[in-house]
Formats: C-alpha cells, structure tokens, sequence
C-alpha cells in the first residue's frame, strides 16, 4: 500500500524510494523469485545435463570407468598417460586428431572463402536476391545423415560425381574406398554444406557496412576492387573471426559423416577417423568411459586453443 | 549534377518508343559483367540443387536402373516399389519417423515456451545472478558437444533416461541458442509495453503472457525451426541413448539401413528423401523468416 502511494506522489524525490529499504528489498525478492521460477527448466537442463557434466568428465577422466560393471577406480594420470602413449605411438587417437587437423584447415579455409564469395554475389543488386539465398542455403538445412547417404552413392566408382567428371574426360578415382580421396570427399562435401550458413553470416554483416563508405571512396576515385580490399574485407573482420572459430569448432567436432559413409572404423586405412570416432569408439564399444573423458578433454583444450584468439572477436560481436 | 539530369532528360525523350520495357522493372543494364554475375549465381544453384533432384528422380528407379553406366537422369520405368519396401512395416521405417516427430515436436514446443520464459527473465528483469548466468549461456554456446558426451550420457543414465524419449528430448528441451535468440530480441522489445500494467499490478506472469508472448511471433519461429531442424537432423546423441531398434530416430535407423543395403542405393535413396522431404517443405513456407532470423541473430553456425 504504501509503496502504492508513494508512486502515485508525482512530485515526490527519487529518494524517496530508496529511503525504505525494507519495501525494495521486499519488491525485489519477488522480482527475483519470479524471474527464477521463469528460469527454472532452463536453469535444469544447464546445472544438470552441462555444468555436471562438465565436472564428471574432468573427474572420471581420472578414473578407470568400466561402464555398468564395476565401481570407478582411482587411475591418477594414467589415462592422460595412455593417451601420451598413443599419440607418440600413431595410435587411433593419434591417427584422428591429425585426420581433425588437416580436415579443419581444408574445410574452414574453402568454406570461408566461398562463403564470403557468395555474399559478395548476393550483397550485389540481383533480381531474384531471396529465390538464390533460399536455393544456396538448402545444403545447410538437410539432415548430415540424408546428404552423406546421397554422397555415398554419388562418389561410387559408377557414381554420379565420376560421370560429370568423364564427361570432361577425367577418370575420377574410387573416392571412397582410396586412402588418399577419401577424406578429401568428405571435406569437399563439408564444404558445400556449411558454406551456405556462414555465407549468411556474411551477407548480414555486409548489409550492415554504411553505404557512404562506398560513396567516400568512388568520389575519392576508388575502383571496386581497392573497395573491396580496403573496405569490406577490413570491416568485415569481426565476421571473419567468427566464420572461422564456429567452422572449426565443428570441423574438429566432425563424425556423422565419416559414420555414415565409411564405418565406425575410419575406412580405407583409417584415413577417415576422426578424434570424435574414436571417443565414440573408445567410450561405447570398448566401454572405457575415464579414458574417453580424458580424450575429450584433450580434444577440448585443442579447439580451446584454436579459436582462443578468435573468441575475443566473437565475444565483442555479441552484445550483451 | 547537372550532367546526371540532363542524361536522364535524355532518356525521357526517349520514353515513347521503349515504353513497354519501361513498364515494368527500372531497366537493367545488362552489362558483361552483370550476365557474369547471374552465370554464377545460376551455376552454383544448380550445384546446390543437382544432387537433391537426382538423388530424388533416382529414388524411383528400379535396382538395374540405378546400377547402369552411364547413369540415366530420368527413372525409366518410374516405381514406387522403393518407398512401398520401406514404409511396410518389415522395415520399422514408420516406427522411426513416428519417433522422429514425437522428439522433434516436442523439443520444439518445449524450446519455444521454455527459452521465450528464460529469454523474458534475462531481458526484461533485473535480478541477482543475471549477469552470471547469462555470461554463462554464452560461454556453453562456445563448448564442443563432444566435451560432455560421456557424462551427459552417464548423467541420463542415472536419471532413467535411456532407450526412452526422455532421454531424446529432456536434455533439449530448452537449448542456449534458443535462450540466446529469445533474449536478444525480448531486449529489443519496447519497455513500455508491460510497464504500465506492472504498475497497475498485473503479475510478472500475466504480463509475460498476455502482453510479451503473442508479440514475439517473429523470435518464435526462428526458434522453433532451429529445434525442429536440430532434432530432426540430431544422430550422435539418439545413436548413443537408444539402445532397443523400435526406439532408433529416423537419422539412427537410416545409418543402420545403409549398413545392411549398401549397394541398393535405390532403397538407401528413398529412404534419404524420406528424411529429407519434411524438413524441404517446412523450409519453403517459412524460409523468410528462418533466413532472416538466422542472419539477424548472427549465430547461424549453431
């Protein structure tokens, strides 16, 4: 009631208010409780099934976990141990990450620049802008598993790809069963999928970029290729960091492809596994939980260290 | 100045012989460079629809057809056996997709009603541990699912929520990049709107959902078509919790499908498409605002 009346006071001093504290404090308890409650489920799912999680892969990582069977045992750095073993040993592990490694650059250097390239296309004044972004952006949206099911059959010795490519009078290879193509067909793949979105990161940077910038320039005598060096790709950069660290969080993160198309094995001769098959492999099928923890979290402090410098960039993107 | 009036002056002069081109559209130049242009755009559209429409036009071809070299673009004869031989119930296909829709429908309702509810708590209230909380839905959006694969199964296995749809759909139900997408546009939102009837003494609650949630239609959308997109499309966590093959999501019982067909692409095909197909049609009614969602936000890699 009084805090009532004491907003209807139209003259009244902003002090006012704060001279009751017990009223305040009283309101925004409320306004606390309230906005709690509003974030309950969402706080669930984060405490519990992110931030636990977190904590238990750090700590299994250190335990010998048989999953189901018997209780953890303390294992201290031997599971980090093993995984020393295995790198300087060309182990599975070793084998993935360095399979992670070459397809991230592969994939996130292409990608980025065909991205960019095709924002450039359709930031231009272009009938049909919608109709093209909509046709581009279809690759994106279809499930991995459906698209590497068709890419399965296109790259078959028989396939649709090696047909165009005889048609121009080359012999294409056995994609997918030669060790030294098959990693290249499913980056090849990777890239026509993700480039539409990150393409659509672009385009909404460049709508961004005031026009007089260009106007400035063109009376300055300006061509529209020293534009596009000294303008767009500069102020463009905040994106680029982006493009880049969200591409290679999710290239080091690839499995459903190589999955789909070349067996939980990484077939031919392992040059399709991938750091994540191996945690599916180690955890799953040969039921080493603390050892896959420790993986992961190997995993983990890699693509940290990679996007580090860019996650400042993105960061400052997003305003808070 | 002057120059460019005295052109267009020019041109008007010129209006009644080309009316019926000035009639339509402003006139484009169609310079090389510009019939450059629409040569790539229309080559690379090809290249991103070609393999849809001969993985589609290929689904009705029979085993022999889709063997033969060269490959032929039309189905000849057309036939429906593929997609009989897959939806019959010999397949459990039509159990897949039933469990595709009942997880992807419900994350969606769930990420929708859920994240607009913590979306209106971070941008549109003041509280203790805002701040913390909402640095720490950024921070997560950050983290490689592959880090917490292992204890989030481990945690869904302690809470019974193996080989059932509470193991699909409860650790999805409400996501940070739906949180995220909510909460930017909530703060964009006008603080009068429910100003005046807070004061009035109209509950948090209320105004959230009589005044804020039918006004926020556009975040809506894009939220729910990113759930329904990610769970449709989601493989590595249905592959690990389900364990029973009536329980398998449409992605899981497909990779399976592959692995016992491999050579009948015919059937593998048809079974793509039938993946495929829901998600094309959804795509096409509401691409404007899931494009434009999706650029606004500037966080489409998620």
């Amino acid at each position: 009631m009084q805090l009532a009346a004491s907003k209807a006071r139209p003259g009244g001093p902003p002090g006012t208010r704060r001279g009751l504290p017990f009223k305040i404090n009283r309101r925004k308890l409320t306004e606390t409780l309230t906005a709690y409650t509003f974030l309950a489920p969402y706080l669930f799912v984060l405490i519990v099934f992110t931030l636990i999680a977190i904590v238990t892969a750090l700590t299994l990582s250190f335990f010998y976990v048989d999953f189901g069977f018997t209780t953890p045992i303390f294992y201290g750095f031997r599971n980090y141990l093993n995984i020393w073993y295995d790198l300087t040993h060309d182990g599975d592990f070793a084998v993935g990450l360095r399979n992670c490694v070459e397809y991230t650059i592969g994939v996130v250097t292409l990608q980025t620049i065909l991205a960019l390239f095709l924002a450039l296309l359709l930031n231009q004044k272009v009938r049909g802008r919608g109709f093209f972004r909509t046709v581009f952006y279809l690759p994106a949206m279809t499930s991995s598993v459906a698209i590497s099911l068709i890419f399965y059959w296109l790259y078959q010795p028989q396939g649709g790809i090696n047909y165009v490519l005889s048609l121009l009078h080359i012999q294409g290879p056995a994609w997918l069963e030669n060790p030294s193509t098959a990693l290249l067909a499913i980056m090849l793949l990777n890239i026509w999928t993700t480039a539409p979105t990150f393409m659509l990161m672009y385009l909404a940077a460049l709508q961004d970029i005031p026009s007089t910038l260009y106007e400035a320039a063109r009376v300055d005598g300006a061509n529209s290729w020293q534009m596009l060096w000294k303008i767009t790709v500069p102020l463009l950069r905040p994106t680029t960091f982006a493009v880049v660290a969200l591409g290679s969080i999710g290239a080091f993160q690839m499995f459903d492809q190589a999955f789909v198309m070349e067996g939980a094995s990484g077939a031919p001769l392992r040059s399709t596994l991938t750091a994540a098959m191996v945690i599916y492999d180690t955890a799953f099928q040969k039921s080493l939980m603390g050892l896959a923890c420790a993986q992961a979290f190997v995993l983990f402090i890699i693509i940290f260290a990679v996007t580090l410098l860019q996650k400042r960039y993105i960061d400052v993107n997003i305003q808070y | 100045m002057s120059t460019i009036g005295s052109v267009a002056r020019v041109e008007k002069a010129h209006l009644p012989s080309v009316a019926v081109s000035m009639r339509r559209r402003p006139p484009l130049p169609l310079s090389p460079s510009r019939l450059l242009l629409y040569v790539v755009l229309v080559g690379y559209g090809l290249f991103s629809l070609a393999p849809f429409l001969f993985a589609f036009s290929s689904s009705f071809k029979t085993y022999a057809q889709v063997l033969s070299w060269p490959p032929s673009l039309l189905p000849n004869p057309a036939t429906l056996d593929n997609y009989r031989f897959i939806l019959s119930g010999a397949q459990l296909f039509p159990r897949y997709i039933l469990n595709s829709i009942i997880y992807a429908g419900a994350v969606t309702v769930l990420n929708v009603l859920l994240a607009s509810m913590a979306g209106y708590a971070f941008g549109r209230m003041e509280f203790p541990g805002k701040n913390f909380f909402y640095l720490l839905t950024l921070a997560v959006l950050m983290i490689p699912s592959q880090l917490i694969l292992i204890p989030k199964f481990l945690v869904a296995y302690t809470l019974h929520l193996t080989d059932n749809y509470g193991g699909l759909i409860v650790p999805a139900m409400v996501t940070p990049t739906s949180v995220f997408l909510m909460t930017q546009f909530l703060k964009t939102l006008p603080r009068e709107l429910e100003e005046a009837a807070l004061i009035d003494g109209c509950s948090r609650f209320r105004a959230f959902w009589q005044i804020i949630f039918p006004l926020v239609r556009p975040a809506v959308t894009v939220v729910a078509l990113l759930s329904f997109q990610g769970a449709w499309n989601e493989f590595l966590w249905p592959l690990i919790v389900m364990s029973h093959q009536e329980n398998y999501t449409l992605t899981v019982g497909l990779a399976f499908f592959k692995g016992n067909y491999v050579t009948q692409y015919n059937l593998v095909l048809a079974g793509a498409m039938i993946s495929i197909a829901p998600l094309v049609i959804i795509f096409f009614i509401f691409q404007r605002y899931f494009i434009q969602g999706l650029s606004t936000s500037g966080l489409a890699g998620r």
